[in-house]
């Protein structure tokens, strides 16, 4: 299998330097190849931000039109050579992407679609007006590059994109397989979980916002020299759409995606104005269509509505390709269609749909490339706590959390000592989770400090909180569904890694030696919790059970001296209830002071050394377990009073 | 001092523009967590509309402006709906916010494409209603047209809050608003009110449309940055605050006119835009909008 990837690779880089001999001196498609992998450069950097992270960039074209004009007046101006802009380009761009990503990823969704778009059009506009820098709506028309003395011509040019081309796969490849993919891909799983595994998910938005600009200013400067030509209205929303569409319909979180999604929107222009072509290509969607509604029936299904906006779409399609004459104009048009059609119909986009198909058939041939592990390599120090010099860990003063009218908290002490594990129990509402939330710093508390090993913690964020060992799962379990379990876990490993960028870049020793220690820790930790049979599992697909004893692994990962449990126990069966108890103990055999809220009570009464018991927002009692079960004031909490 | 008065009073006017399509947002923010990104396409439908009917430009004029205003505004609920029912509806289903950002980019392109192949590309005049003979107001020279604006949206406005709290219809829209599943729950059609909440929201930017275009130019192209503005104006008074819009609005429009006065018109939007950029880093939920809670 191995050796089929490696030769197919080879044939498909060597036909991709052969092109310019194979369409002989034809300089128009020569252009468009080059053209193709420009665009398939800045999609790497779109797919970082839109794949991995999940969000809507409408920035892109803007970022791409700033790359474009630094290495455009650099050149025009100062007579600086290419692959100088080039780089010049990366790092001016790059930081135009840190200025809008500082503010700009406090929001997500929506805002920062429309925030992008706002940055999109003053690039714009900025490029258009400050004709002293930019020569204005003229625009700005550069020599050929020149290599070595030599001046290229096209197809010199064509062999330097796609070397830039096949280079960036493999960085790119690089960056998103490290420590730092993993990172983006767990903070679109569950942003808050990321935050508490000590990835801040503000900080990793921004630093993939940045690579992903600094990407799209090099296709920039690549885009001006292929050009020769660049003017203001080049850089539009227009573009931005055309690359949104690219990527969506070239399909998300691979590498080939952009480059099917680019190679579409560089011909579909081309295809337009062939009307013959068109025409021919609507009849194959009508047969599509046929198809489709066949299927639907055939399968048994008798309801017409799913199948009412197909039909329409495509009469629509075939009315219009029939009457019109030009297909130019409609451009746009046929652009927003195809995003409708792909975001509805075919969502991980040409590429994850053929994958889809082969997965059908040959499912090892598209499974995730698994991580072979030793399964009986247990590490020694792999379950390990930070080891801390105060008596008592943490401790909460007068906490009090406002919601509006509603104190959650009101004025609550609550402290916690090393080496046991703390009950914290109460009925439905009583402010537990708030207390949890206040604790990892989700919340900052209206009033009252936590401090923990003597240092005051609230107000800090929650990411510094965990790196500072403060680990927690969640009541509704917040795992990074589509990563592995292995990976979940790894991701609670970040903290373990000193590699930066150049290391992942250039693939160091460092870096390597990190990456297997982490695997081998993590395949420890999950042996620990007994997962070790699910290494390789996605972990949306692990039945209910392990998924929260994964949680636990995950929060292990980060060597926490205090690991707060969230009702690890809800939903489980009787056996892994009794699972878990036997993991609980372990963990504070590490050394590991563990909080534990908790709705069974045997659990609670049996492993826990002390108990504090909450009620509508108070602390209504604290002590031994069984002191607690006793007093009057804790049964009337959860029974109701004698009637009175 | 009467130029700086003029600028203040010709802002006024571009800032309850914005409001109103800010206003549009905002009610399908409320009832659906979603937003129209082609509002502004919105807008500019509506004004092309107004222009075939009221204007000689489809052979017409077959309406005087002010009979045209109902069939703006029913064209404009017409078009809110299918951007719901297309755009909208399927990705609530899926949950999908990427889904709903999507589509409604996609379909703002495809009506800002349809209107460039119907109307051209080119900006036209709107036939001004109203004598375009300017007012003196205190000194300053004031377009009759620009007061109409700020009655107008005003208007709408009041009329729009009187729906909400003194009808049923009003109650069921604001039920939804403040929780979509109790409200579901207590036989309330939510997805009626939603698509009822898209109607509205581009029924308020085609009546802004028309109400903007006799004091600007015409054309496909009027509504991107417009919409892009209004949501400007919608962050800055906060997504859930209706004094917020109004203030915000006049805030930007001012900021607006004397840009495009003592700097240069080519940088008239560039305030509001940085204005945007600054407000969501300083204050997300907007200068008048209340924080939300996030719940773990």
């Amino acid at each position: 299998m191995k050796l089929f990837k490696v030769l197919i690779s080879i044939i498909a880089i060597g036909v991709l330097f052969l092109i310019p001999t194979l369409l002989g001196d034809n300089e128009y498609y020569v252009h468009q190849m080059a053209l193709i992998a420009i665009y398939a450069v800045l999609l790497f950097g779109l797919d970082i931000v839109v794949g991995y992270t999940g969000e809507v960039s409408l920035a892109h074209a803007g970022l791409f039109g700033i790359g474009a004009y630094t290495t455009g007046i650099l050149s025009w101006r100062f007579g600086v050579p290419f692959y100088i802009g080039d780089i010049a380009s990366i790092f001016v761009t790059a930081l135009f992407g840190l200025l809008l990503a500082l503010p700009a990823l406090r929001v997500t969704g929506p805002y920062l679609a429309m925030v992008t778009l706002a940055f999109g059009t003053i690039a714009q506009i900025l490029i258009n007006e400050m004709d002293f820098l930019t020569n204005g709506p003229l625009g700005i028309t550069i020599q050929q590059p020149v290599l070595f003395g030599k001046s290229l011509n096209e197809q010199g040019y064509y062999y330097v994109v796609i070397t830039v081309l096949l280079l960036s796969m493999l960085l790119v490849g690089r960056i998103l397989k490290s420590h730092y993919g993993r990172a983006f891909e767990a903070l679109r799983g569950s942003p808050v979980a990321s935050d508490c595994m000590g990835v801040s998910v503000y900080k990793y938005k921004v630093f993939a916002f940045v690579i992903s600009a600094g990407i799209a200013g090099f296709a920039g400067s690549l885009f001006t020299f292929n050009e020769l030509y660049i003017a203001p209205n080049t850089f539009n929303f227009d573009l931005t759409i055309l690359f949104l569409l690219a990527i969506i319909m070239g399909g998300r979180k691979t590498r080939l995606g952009p480059i099917v999604g680019a190679t579409i929107v560089v011909l579909l222009p081309n295809l337009l104005d062939d009307i013959g072509l068109f025409r021919d290509l609507s009849l194959a969607a009508v047969a599509g269509v046929i198809i489709f509604v066949l299927k639907h029936f055939i399968s048994g299904q008798r309801t017409i509505k799913p199948l009412i906006i197909p039909v329409v779409a495509v009469s629509v399609l075939v009315t219009s390709a029939y009457r019109l004459q030009d297909m130019t104009n409609w451009r746009i048009t046929i652009f927003g269609c195809l995003i409708l059609f792909v975001v509805y119909y075919l969502q991980n986009g040409i590429v994850g749909w053929i994958r889809s198909v082969i997965g059908h058939f040959k499912p090892e041939w598209v499974a995730r490339s698994l991580i072979k592990i030793d399964p009986n390599k247990e590490l020694a120090h792999a379950v390990e706590g930070k080891t801390l010099a105060s008596a008592d860990l943490l401790s909460a003063k007068k906490i009090l959390m406002q919601f509006g009218g509603l104190k959650a908290l009101n004025e609550v002490d609550l402290t916690v000592f090393k080496g046991t594990i703390h009950g914290l129990i109460g009925p439905n509402g009583s402010g537990k989770s708030t207390m949890m939330n206040v604790l990892t710093g989700i919340y900052t508390p209206t009033s009252g400090t936590v401090s923990f090993d003597e240092k005051v913690i609230s107000g800090n964020k929650p990411a510094d909180i965990a790196l500072k060992g403060i680990a927690r799962t969640f009541q509704n379990l917040q795992l990074f569904g589509e990563m592995t379990a292995l990976e979940n876990v790894m991701v609670g490993l970040h903290h373990t890694y000193r590699s930066n960028l150049l290391d992942v870049l250039l693939q160091t020793p460092r870096y390597r030696r990190e990456e297997q220690q982490a695997r081998e820790r993590a395949a420890s930790i999950l042996k620990f919790v007994g997962l070790e049979s699910f290494i390789n599992e996605e972990a949306r697909n692990l039945p209910y059970g392990r998924q929260r004893l994964l949680e636990i692994g995950r929060a292990l990962g980060l060597n926490p001296a205090l690991l707060l449990l969230d009702e690890p126990a809800a939903g489980l069966t009787p056996p892994e209830i009794t699972d878990l108890i036997d993991i609980i103990r372990k963990i504070k055999e590490h050394g590991i002071t563990v909080i534990l809220i908790e709705h069974h009570m045997d659990v609670v009464m049996g492993i826990c050394d002390n108990v504090s018991v909450l009620d509508f927002g108070q602390k209504i009692a604290e002590g031994k377990p069984q002191e607690v079960q006793s007093n009057p004031k804790v049964i009337e909490a959860y029974l109701g009073s004698q009637a009175s | 001092m009467e130029i700086l008065l003029q600028l203040i009073l010709s802002g006024v006017a571009l800032g309850m523009i914005y409001a109103v399509v800010a206003f549009g947002y905002q009610s399908t923010f409320a009832t659906s967590g979603t937003l129209n990104f082609g509002q502004g396409e919105a807008l500019m439908l509506g004004a092309m509309f107004g222009l075939s009917l009221a204007g000689d430009v489809m052979g017409g004029p077959y309406l005087n402006y002010w009979l045209m205003i109902p069939a703006v505004l029913i064209f404009g609920a017409f078009q809110g709906m299918v951007v719901e029912a297309v755009g909208v509806r399927p990705a609530i289903k899926t949950k999908s916010e990427f889904g709903w950002i999507m589509s409604t980019i996609a379909l703002g392109i495809i009506f800002r494409n349809v209107a460039e192949n119907i109307w051209g590309k080119d900006d036209m005049p709107f036939p001004s209603p109203i004598s375009s003979t300017p007012l003196h107001i205190f000194g300053a020279s004031v377009l009759p047209m620009e007061l109409m604006v700020d009655v107008g949206a005003l208007l709408m406005m009041v009329l729009v809050e009187l729906f909400n709290r003194k009808t049923i219809y009003g109650k069921a829209v604001v039920a939804t608003a403040s929780d979509r599943d109790a409200a579901g729950l207590m036989g309330i059609n939510t997805r009626m009110v939603i698509t009822f909440s898209y109607a509205l929201s581009s029924m308020s930017a085609a009546f802004a449309g028309v109400l903007i275009a006799p004091i600007t130019l015409t054309g496909a192209s009027m509504g991107a940055v417009l919409g892009l503005k209004a949501f400007a104006v919608a962050i800055i008074g906060g997504l859930n605050s209706g004094m917020g819009i109004i203030v915000g609005g006049i805030l930007l429009g001012i900021a607006e006119t004397t840009t495009g006065f003592y700097l240069s018109t080519g940088y008239k939007d560039v305030p509001g835009l940085v204005l945007l950029l600054l407000v969501l880093a300083i204050k997300p939920s907007g200068l008048f909008g209340k924080t939300a809670i996030k719940k773990v």
